[in-house]
């Protein structure tokens, strides 16, 4: 397999009548990375996830997991995938327990090796507390909990996450950082992600960023922010007329001045051709949010602009 | 094997957590024999002593015997059926909630998935239909029993063809539904026009010509004269017993819709079991092609 690529997506469309949801689309992603996939609401980002499930069937290109054809082997695929929804698909009406024996059964996992398994995440995902209570009296964070347990049942290799972290509070969203860490590190788990939130974003092994069913962009975290934004300096204990002498445009803040540069570099050509001026300084990288606004022309939270 | 038990048992649990649908379920043959005996029994006695000729006497226990045994037939010809479309609710539920999507991603073919809720739709339909048979049961001896041990055995058996038939039937016609609303408006039609079409609540005796002919084309009629010929056999015997000449009992199994004729051609007991039995097989094939088909 090139490269240690664990999903391979090439020249993907998919129409939904005139609407084309996916427009040619194509990238590969290495096992046990983090794999961030953004884009606004309508980017084709659920219907590519949706093809890579098997959900879907595409109207044209491939899809390859492990090296197998998604849809030619969609049972061997299937049980390399765990998949956690947008929206909680588990049994409501049923006790958490019986949701995730009903589930881990598809997979072949009954009796004994079910016990061992649901210990295994209950310690992980820490919800032993409200194993028999039923899914639809549990709280949003709690039922997060359980879609993730649900989706590692069967120990995959590859953790699909649909904006897992959407609404819920930061004590959650940091419970569920933990774990998504710890099986990338432990399991050496490739996660893909969607999410709304840049910060998760930022913290991507790689990142793809659609719009309108096309890649708009695509790079590490670094790569896309070098390339689409600039950095931001802050010179403090400056006067004017030292920042006047930069022949820069710049904004006065609170305790001195701030300005754009290019990048880094551009940066550091400053502070040695001026030290004087440079005596407390801080050089800022301009975030994912700034790239996907670069990119796209649209904000991710919130509408469209 | 295994995985379509599971599925099964998920199925048959999400319908025993929703209390109010498992009551309504066993409630509504109860409360369809109280409205059978409350205002279709006196109309059925009526019309049953008013054609009997006028030398004839008939014993009150064969006249009550005869009008329980019809009712009830055709209460549980329609409830096989009608009960098979509410508890085929889950399939629909589960498109509703995104279940199936989490379904779909699991390692089980589809036919698996959909032969699991078939499969649920027939336990949870007998159970309720196999209590309405007991409740029917009771009725009829409180009436006029006339039943031999091999005539219940029977029942028993005709009960699972027909929730098989009703089954596999709302399967088919509920497999294209996406919401709720379309399903309980599917339900609705079919809880009220199935008991006319299969001539459970008027005899197609009593129908015209053409509208007979249209009615023996479908399976439904020959379910429900499967268990009127199983509930009123020991009557039928009795009234010979007490003297009824046979040209007369026939005249009453025509009338009651216990001796069908197709094109001409008597319709055996055995030949009405292989009708459900055929369209059981039909619908099934169907429902597997419809899923083939569909390519979502």
């Amino acid at each position: 397999m090139e490269n240690n690529v664990i999903i391979k997506i090439s020249h993907l469309f998919k129409s939904f009548g005139e609407v084309k949801a996916v427009n040619d689309l194509s990238f590969q992603v290495r096992k046990g990375e983090l794999f961030a996939f953004l884009g606004v609401n309508g980017a084709g980002k659920s219907t590519t996830i949706s093809m890579i499930c098997g959900q879907l069937r595409q109207d044209a290109g491939e899809v390859e997991i492990n090296g197998r054809n998604a849809v030619l082997a969609s049972g061997e695929t299937k049980r390399e995938l765990g998949i956690v929804f947008q929206d909680s698909v588990l049994d409501r009406p049923l006790s958490v327990k019986d949701n995730l024996r009903s589930r881990a059964a598809l997979y072949g996992i009954t009796g004994r090796s079910f016990e061992k398994r649901l210990g295994e995440l209950m310690e992980l995902l820490d919800f032993s507390s409200f194993i028999n209570r039923p899914v639809g009296k549990l709280s949003g964070g709690q039922r997060r909990r359980i879609d993730i347990a649900r989706a590692l049942l069967h120990r995959p290799e590859i953790l699909i996450l649909d904006e897992p972290t959407t609404g819920l509070d930061p004590q959650t969203r940091m419970l569920i950082w933990d774990v998504i860490e710890r099986l990338r590190k432990d399991e050496g788990m490739t996660v893909f992600l969607t999410t709304h939130y840049m910060e998760e974003a930022a913290s991507a092994d790689y990142v793809v960023i659609l719009d309108s069913g096309r890649i708009a962009a695509e790079g590490t975290p670094y790569e896309l922010k070098t390339k689409y934004v600039n950095d931001t300096v802050s010179v403090y204990g400056a006067s004017e007329e030292d920042m006047k002498r930069l022949g820069l445009a710049y904004t006065p803040v609170r305790d001195g001045f701030r300005f754009s540069v290019e990048n880094t570099g551009e940066a550091v050509a400053l502070i040695t051709a001026h030290p004087e001026l440079f005596r407390d300084f801080e050089v800022i990288k301009g975030g994912m949010d700034d790239v996907f606004l670069a990119v796209t022309g649209k904000e991710l939270r919130g509408d469209n602009k | 094997m295994k995985k379509l038990c599971a599925l099964v048992g998920r199925h048959r649990r999400l319908y025993f957590k929703d209390r109010g649908m498992l009551i309504s379920s066993f409630i509504s043959p109860a409360i369809l024999i109280v409205l059978y005996a409350t205002f279709l029994a006196k109309v059925f006695k009526e019309s049953f002593v008013s054609a009997l000729p006028e030398f004839f006497t008939v014993s009150e226990k064969i006249i009550d015997g005869t009008v329980a045994a019809q009712l009830t037939a055709a209460l549980l010809a329609v409830s096989c059926v009608t009960v098979t479309f509410s508890v085929n609710f889950t399939m629909i539920q589960d498109k509703v909630s995104g279940a199936r999507k989490d379904l779909n991603v699991a390692p089980i073919g589809k036919p698996t998935i959909y032969l699991s809720y078939f499969i649920s739709t027939v336990f949870n339909s007998l159970m309720v239909n196999l209590a309405a048979l007991a409740l029917c049961l009771v009725y009829v001896s409180s009436a006029g029993w006339f039943l031999s041990v091999t005539d219940v055995a029977c029942l028993v058996g005709d009960v699972v063809l027909l929730v098989s038939f009703g089954a596999v039937l709302s399967s088919v016609i509920c497999y294209p539904m996406t919401t709720q609303g379309q399903m309980s408006a599917v339900g609705t039609i079919v809880s009220a026009g199935y008991g006319f079409l299969c001539g459970a609540y008027m005899p197609i005796s009593s129908f015209g010509e053409g509208l007979q002919k249209v009615l023996l084309h479908l399976p439904g009629t020959y379910g429900t004269s499967l268990l009127k010929n199983r509930m009123l056999r020991g009557v039928f015997v009795e009234m010979g017993s007490a003297g009824i000449p046979e040209e007369a009992v026939n005249g009453i199994k025509d009338a009651l819709d216990c001796s069908l004729s197709f094109h001409g051609h008597a319709v055996t007991t055995p030949e009405m079991l292989l009708v459900m039995l055929g369209s059981i097989v039909v619908l099934g094939a169907l429902y597997f092609v419809i899923m083939k088909l569909d390519k979502k």
